[in-house]
């Protein structure tokens, strides 16, 4: 099990990848409520919070207030950045395992 | 937990389980609907196509009951599988989404007011009524799907509506009763296929 220093450090970490799949996993300029993507990742508040921080101060992730209804609703989005650099990062972890003969 | 460094392996390993669980959450794909409406479709028009069947003890209106019981079913199935996928999601695929829905009710109010008026002028025998049913209902159908394939640009539910434009033809042409068979076996029929291979694409996909 090799280091792998030239991942994306705000990408590779467990959550912020789970972060970031969740939001790859939606259609492109698709929202999502913050409540249901804690949902689909089992994360308390506080936690997906700190890590969606991280993302946002990479400018991968977009954060939207808005109201619905007279209610406060928090909107997450994947940026076309952050979509971007998922892929090399994916691109990345397949060329790794190629170089350490798939181990 | 998030200091430690994760290898590869496992980073693939946590993209893989993350998106199974969203797979799982956002419903997929359209298999299990087009499951739903396979089910009603040869139970419904099955049924109807058994009881107008000369000498058959069951009075004919029995099967329209079948029918309507059916697709109130497939209806409520294919909103709640598709609200519950969308709870918290917001953008151009739930607007897409939402858009084809209301086209479905849109259009469907439409022909059932022509429909309805036409048999009402009593002029064509009760056979004939029924030509006009299954041919406008698949027509009607076979659209829907072609604009789906439009929609979300994908063969397959391009290919069923013209498979469901075809059985229109059909069930006109063969005529009373065999109509209700061309309903259950073709229209059905064409439902289960569809569903069958989307079914399998999940499961290949998720390898």
């Amino acid at each position: 099990m090799s280091e792998l220093p030239q991942l994306d450090p705000v990408i590779h970490a467990q959550a912020r990848l789970r972060v970031t799949v969740a939001l790859a996993g939606l259609h492109s300029n698709d929202q999502i409520t913050f409540p249901r993507l804690q949902q689909l990742l089992d994360m308390t508040p506080g936690n997906l919070s700190t890590h969606l921080r991280k993302l946002e101060d990479a400018e991968y992730v977009e954060i939207t207030k808005a109201y619905e209804h007279r209610t406060p609703v928090t909107l997450v989005r994947l940026t076309a950045a952050g979509r971007a650099a998922f892929e090399s990062y994916t691109k990345a972890l397949h060329q790794l395992l190629d170089a350490t003969g798939g181990d | 937990m998030d200091d430690e460094p994760l290898s590869a392996e496992e980073s693939l390993n946590l993209i893989a389980q993350q998106n199974r669980r969203m797979r799982r959450e956002l419903g997929g794909g359209p298999a299990r609907m087009l499951g739903a409406w396979a089910l009603a479709w040869i139970i419904g028009w099955g049924f109807t196509y058994v009881t107008v069947q000369p000498g058959f003890p069951v009075p004919g209106w029995v099967g329209g009951v079948v029918v309507a019981v059916a697709f109130v079913a497939a209806i409520g199935y294919t909103a709640y599988v598709s609200a519950r996928a969308g709870r918290g999601i917001r953008g151009p695929s739930r607007t897409v989404g939402a858009m084809y829905g209301y086209s479905w009710a849109l259009s469907s109010m439409g022909l059932s007011l022509i429909d309805i008026r036409i048999t009402q002028f009593g002029s064509l025998s009760s056979e004939q009524v029924s030509l006009l049913w299954s041919g406008t209902w698949l027509l009607l159908t076979g659209v829907q799907y072609l604009a789906g394939g439009m929609l979300w640009q994908d063969k397959l539910m391009y290919g069923l509506g013209a498979w469901m434009i075809v059985s229109s033809a059909l069930s006109v042409l063969v005529g009373y009763p065999t109509n209700f068979l061309v309903l259950a076996v073709c229209g059905g029929g064409g439902f289960l296929l569809a569903a069958i291979v989307y079914f399998v694409r999940e499961k290949s996909s998720r390898r």
